[in-house]
C-alpha cells in the first residue's frame, strides 16, 4: 500500500514536472535579450483578474538576432527589457520585483544608467532602484536647456531649481543640473510599444492646443501626431528607437538603418488588449462590444474621433447591459466614461484652448481617440498629477516624496502657467522640459488605455498602484463624486480594455 | 443736421458698448453652462459652453476677463443682458478670486446649444469640402487675437491655412505678414495698451506657420507702436494681416 502510494506520488510529480516543462517550452513570460524564443502569432498571459491577449499580426516572430530582442548597446539591454509582451509591451512592478529577486538585481533592466535612481548610487542595493521597483520608473535624463535639432539652445521662459532631491541625481556634481552638462532627471514609466498605429496617427501641420507648428518626421518631412512618449520629444518611431538605443541601451555605435526598420516593423504589428476576465470569460466575442481584444485593434481604423454618439470611443457596450454581473458592470463603466458629466477644471491644454474653465463634459472629451482613448490632437495636458498641490505625491512637506521636486519660476515677460501662476512646484515639468514654455509645466502626453490590467502602476509617474487609485485620483481632482458602484464599474471597464 | 444725427448715432452706439474687466461667473443649467460677468451693478450674458469650432470661446475661472461687447436687443439670457458682437480676452495672470460657479436654478435656462455637455450627437465633420475661392488677385487675410495674447485660436488657425492655400494656388510672388498690437478703451475711460513686442511676436509666429505650410517668399513686418483705441472696434486691431499678392 505504502509502495503504491509512493509510486502515485512519483507519477504525480513526474506529470507536474513534464507539464511545467511543456509550459516552459511553449510559454515565454519574461523574455531575456538574446534568448532566441519564437513568439507565436497569438499569445495570452495572466493579468490582473484575467488574461492579456497579444497578437503578432504579421505572424510568429523569431527573436533570434532580432534587434528588438538583441542588445545593441553596452549594458546588455534590448528594447524587450522594458517592453515585455507579458506586461502589455511595457513592464509592471510585479514583473520587475520578480526579476530583481531572480537575478539578484543583475538583470540589465536594472542598468545603472537609468534603471537605478542615479548611476552613482551603489547598484547592488535594492534601495538604489526603488523608483523602478516600487513605481516602475526609469530615469529620463534631459539636457537643460532644451536644444533645437541643430543643437542650439531653445529660448526658455522660466528658471528651474531643485528643491528636493531624494535620488541625489539632480544635485549630483556629475549628473545634476549644475554638472558640466546640465541635466534634469525625471522618472517615468515606459509606454506600451504596441497598438502603435493609433499612437502615431494624426499629424496635422498645426497643433491645435498650442497654435504652433507640429514637429515633422525628419525622414518624410511630414507633420507628426506628437502623441509619442510622455513629452512628445521624439517625432517618429524610428527616431524614438534610435534615441532609446543610444540612451537606454547605452550604445556607442548607432544601430544600422535595417536594425531600426526591423524594430519599427515589429512594434508596428503588435497589438495588446485584455482578452478574458476570470468571471466574464472571453471578452472579444461575437455580438459583444466591438473594441475588445487585440484582433479588434488590428482590424480597426486609426485616427477616428470617438467623442460622439455615432462612434463612441470604445464602441457600444449596450449588448452587455442587463447580462451577468461583470459584463453589466463593464457596460455601466463604459457609459460613465462616455456620458457621466463632471466639471473639468484647471487642466492646461483642455480648458485653455477655447473650451472655457470649467468645462462640463465627460472622460471622453479628452480621451477621445477611438480604440485607445488617447487625445486625437497632440495630446499633452496638465491634468494635475505632477504639479503641486494636486500632484499625486504626499500633500505636505512633512511627508516624504520619492520623486524630486523642482521649483519653476516663470520670467516676467513670459505668460504664466494658466492655473498655478508664476511659481510652480512640480515633480516633473513634463512637456516644458522640451518646449521651454511655462504653459507646458506639468503637461504630459495622454497615453493609451489598452492592456491596462497587465501593466500597473499607472500615470507617467507610476503613482497609481491600481486602477482604483487612478479612478480615485480623477474623482478627487475633478470632484466627480463617484459612488462606490460607479468606481467599481469604471475599474471593470478600464480593466477590460 | 446730418452731422448732428451722426454724432447722436455715435453717442448711442458708444452708450450701448460695454468694455470692462471683471471676474467671469459660471452659471450651470440643465444643459450647458452659461458664462456671465458683472459690470457697474448689472449682469451681462457672454455666451455658453460649446466646441472650439464655435465663434464664442468662454472665459476662465481663476482669471479675470476683458469683455468688449455691445448690448443686444432681446430678453435676458441666463439672467444676463446679452452682448453681441462680443470679444472675450482672458487676463493672463491668475486671480483666485474669480471662482464663482453657480448651481442651476429653476427658470434659468441656457439657450439651445448645438452641442450638449456630453459627447457630440453628430458624427464629426469629415473634411467638409468648401468651394475654393476664385483667384482674385491680391487678397488680405486677418488673424485676430485676444488682448495681450499671441495664442492662435481655432479661427486664426483656419485663416492661416486659408492664406497659405491661397498663396500656393495663386503662385504668390509676395506674401507680406504685418503684426500689430492695439489699445482698448474701457467703458470707464481707462485705456489698456497691449505689451511691447507683441506685434513682432504675432507676426513672427504667423510667418513661421506659413513657412511650415510651405511658403518661402514671406516678408515680415510689424508696427512697434500700439494702434489707437476707440472703445468700439478695438478687438479688430489686435491682429496680423497676411497680404498675398500673386
Amino acid at each position: 500500500m505504502r509502495r503504491l502510494f509512493l509510486i502515485c506520488i512519483f507519477l504525480l510529480g513526474l506529470a507536474l514536472a513534464l507539464s511545467a516543462q511543456y509550459q516552459n517550452a511553449f510559454k515565454v513570460t519574461w523574455i531575456e535579450p538574446g534568448s532566441g524564443a519564437v513568439l507565436p502569432e497569438s499569445d495570452a498571459f495572466d493579468s490582473v483578474e484575467g488574461t492579456l491577449g497579444v497578437l503578432n499580426a504579421s505572424g510568429p516572430v523569431n527573436t533570434e538576432g532580432h534587434p528588438f530582442f538583441t542588445p545593441l548597446g553596452t549594458n546588455g539591454r534590448a528594447c524587450v527589457n522594458c517592453h515585455q509582451p507579458t506586461y502589455g509591451m511595457s513592464v509592471s512592478t510585479s514583473g520587475l520585483l520578480q526579476r530583481w529577486r531572480l537575478t539578484d538585481g543583475k538583470d540589465p533592466v536594472f542598468a545603472a544608467f537609468d534603471g537605478s535612481n542615479c548611476p552613482e548610487l551603489p547598484q547592488n542595493k535594492e534601495s538604489s532602484h526603488s523608483l523602478l521597483l516600487k513605481r516602475g520608473l526609469f530615469r529620463i535624463p534631459l539636457s537643460w536647456p532644451p536644444r533645437n535639432a541643430d543643437g542650439s539652445a531653445k529660448p526658455v521662459e522660466f528658471t528651474i531649481e531643485v528643491v528636493k532631491d531624494p535620488t541625489g541625481c539632480n544635485t549630483s556634481p556629475q549628473y545634476g543640473l549644475k554638472s558640466a552638462e546640465p541635466t534634469i532627471s525625471v522618472y517615468r514609466r515606459p509606454r506600451p510599444a504596441a497598438n502603435l498605429k493609433y499612437v502615431i496617427s494624426g499629424g496635422r501641420p498645426m497643433v491645435l492646443k498650442t497654435g504652433m507648428l507640429a514637429d515633422v518626421d525628419p525622414e518624410t518631412g511630414k507633420p507628426v501626431g506628437m502623441n509619442l512618449m510622455s513629452d512628445a520629444r521624439e517625432p517618429s518611431l524610428k527616431t524614438q528607437a534610435l534615441s532609446a538605443i543610444m540612451g537606454h541601451e547605452e550604445a556607442r555605435v548607432a544601430p544600422s538603418r535595417q536594425q531600426i526598420e526591423r524594430i519599427v516593423e515589429y512594434e508596428s504589428q503588435v497589438y495588446v488588449a485584455q482578452s478574458a476576465h476570470i468571471f466574464g470569460g472571453p471578452l472579444a466575442v461575437e455580438g459583444g462590444p466591438p473594441s475588445l481584444g487585440p484582433v479588434a485593434l488590428r482590424d480597426h481604423r486609426a485616427g477616428v474621433l470617438g467623442d460622439n454618439d455615432c462612434d463612441p470611443v470604445f464602441g457600444s457596450f449596450d449588448s452587455w447591459k442587463g447580462t451577468d454581473y461583470y459584463r453589466a458592470s463593464v457596460a455601466r463603466g463604459a457609459d460613465i466614461f462616455m456620458y457621466r458629466q463632471f466639471w473639468l477644471r484647471d487642466a492646461t491644454h483642455i480648458n485653455t484652448i477655447g473650451l472655457g474653465n470649467p468645462l462640463k463634459r465627460t472622460c471622453a472629451t479628452c480621451h477621445n481617440a477611438q480604440m485607445t482613448g488617447q487625445d486625437l490632437s497632440a495630446g499633452w495636458v496638465d491634468v494635475g498629477t505632477m504639479n503641486y498641490p494636486t500632484w499625486t505625491e504626499p500633500s505636505t512637506w512633512a511627508e516624504s516624496s520619492e520623486l524630486p521636486v523642482f521649483k519653476i519660476t516663470c520670467k516676467r515677460d513670459a505668460d504664466p502657467h494658466p492655473y498655478l501662476g508664476r511659481v510652480i512646484y512640480t515633480t516633473d515639468p513634463g512637456r516644458a522640459l522640451i518646449s521651454g514654455r511655462c504653459v507646458d509645466v506639468g503637461s504630459i502626453v495622454m497615453q493609451q488605455l489598452r492592456g491596462l490590467a497587465a501593466r500597473a502602476p499607472y500615470f507617467a509617474n507610476g503613482s497609481a498602484k491600481s486602477l482604483r487609485a487612478v479612478v480615485d485620483f480623477y474623482d478627487r481632482r475633478f470632484d466627480m463624486k463617484l459612488s462606490d458602484e460607479e468606481k467599481e464599474d469604471l475599474i471593470n471597464f478600464l480593466g477590460a480594455l | 443736421m446730418r452731422l448732428g444725427l451722426f454724432l447722436l448715432g455715435a453717442v448711442v452706439a458708444l452708450g450701448q458698448q460695454r468694455n470692462f474687466i471683471s471676474c467671469p461667473i459660471v452659471r450651470d443649467t440643465k444643459t450647458v453652462p452659461c458664462f456671465l460677468a458683472e459690470y457697474d451693478g448689472e449682469l451681462y450674458y457672454l455666451g455658453i459652453q460649446q466646441d472650439i469650432t464655435n465663434e464664442f470661446h468662454p472665459p476662465q475661472l481663476k482669471h479675470e476677463v476683458l469683455v468688449e461687447g455691445r448690448v443686444a436687443d432681446g430678453p435676458r439670457i441666463c439672467g444676463g443682458i446679452p452682448l453681441k458682437p462680443i470679444s472675450i480676452s482672458v487676463v493672463k495672470e491668475v486671480n483666485l478670486a474669480c471662482n464663482t460657479l453657480l448651481p442651476p436654478e429653476p427658470g434659468i435656462d441656457a439657450p439651445p446649444a448645438p452641442r450638449g455637455a456630453g459627447p457630440s450627437s453628430a458624427r464629426p465633420n469629415v473634411a467638409a469640402s468648401t468651394p475654393r475661392p476664385p483667384l482674385t488677385g491680391r487678397q488680405e487675410f486677418t488673424v485676430l487675437y485676444q488682448f495681450n495674447d499671441d495664442y492662435l485660436e481655432y479661427a486664426g488657425n483656419a485663416v492661416v491655412n486659408a492664406a497659405a492655400a491661397y498663396a500656393k494656388r495663386s503662385g504668390a510672388a509676395n506674401v507680406k505678414v504685418s503684426g500689430y498690437r492695439a489699445t482698448t478703451v474701457l467703458s470707464n475711460g481707462d485705456r489698456l495698451v497691449e505689451k511691447a513686442g507683441l506685434a513682432e511676436k504675432r507676426a513672427q509666429n504667423i510667418a513661421t506657420l506659413l513657412r511650415g505650410l510651405g511658403l518661402s517668399n514671406i516678408v515680415v513686418e510689424w508696427k512697434d507702436g500700439p494702434e489707437p483705441g476707440d472703445g468700439q472696434s478695438d478687438p479688430s486691431r489686435r491682429r496680423v494681416t497676411v497680404v498675398v499678392t500673386p
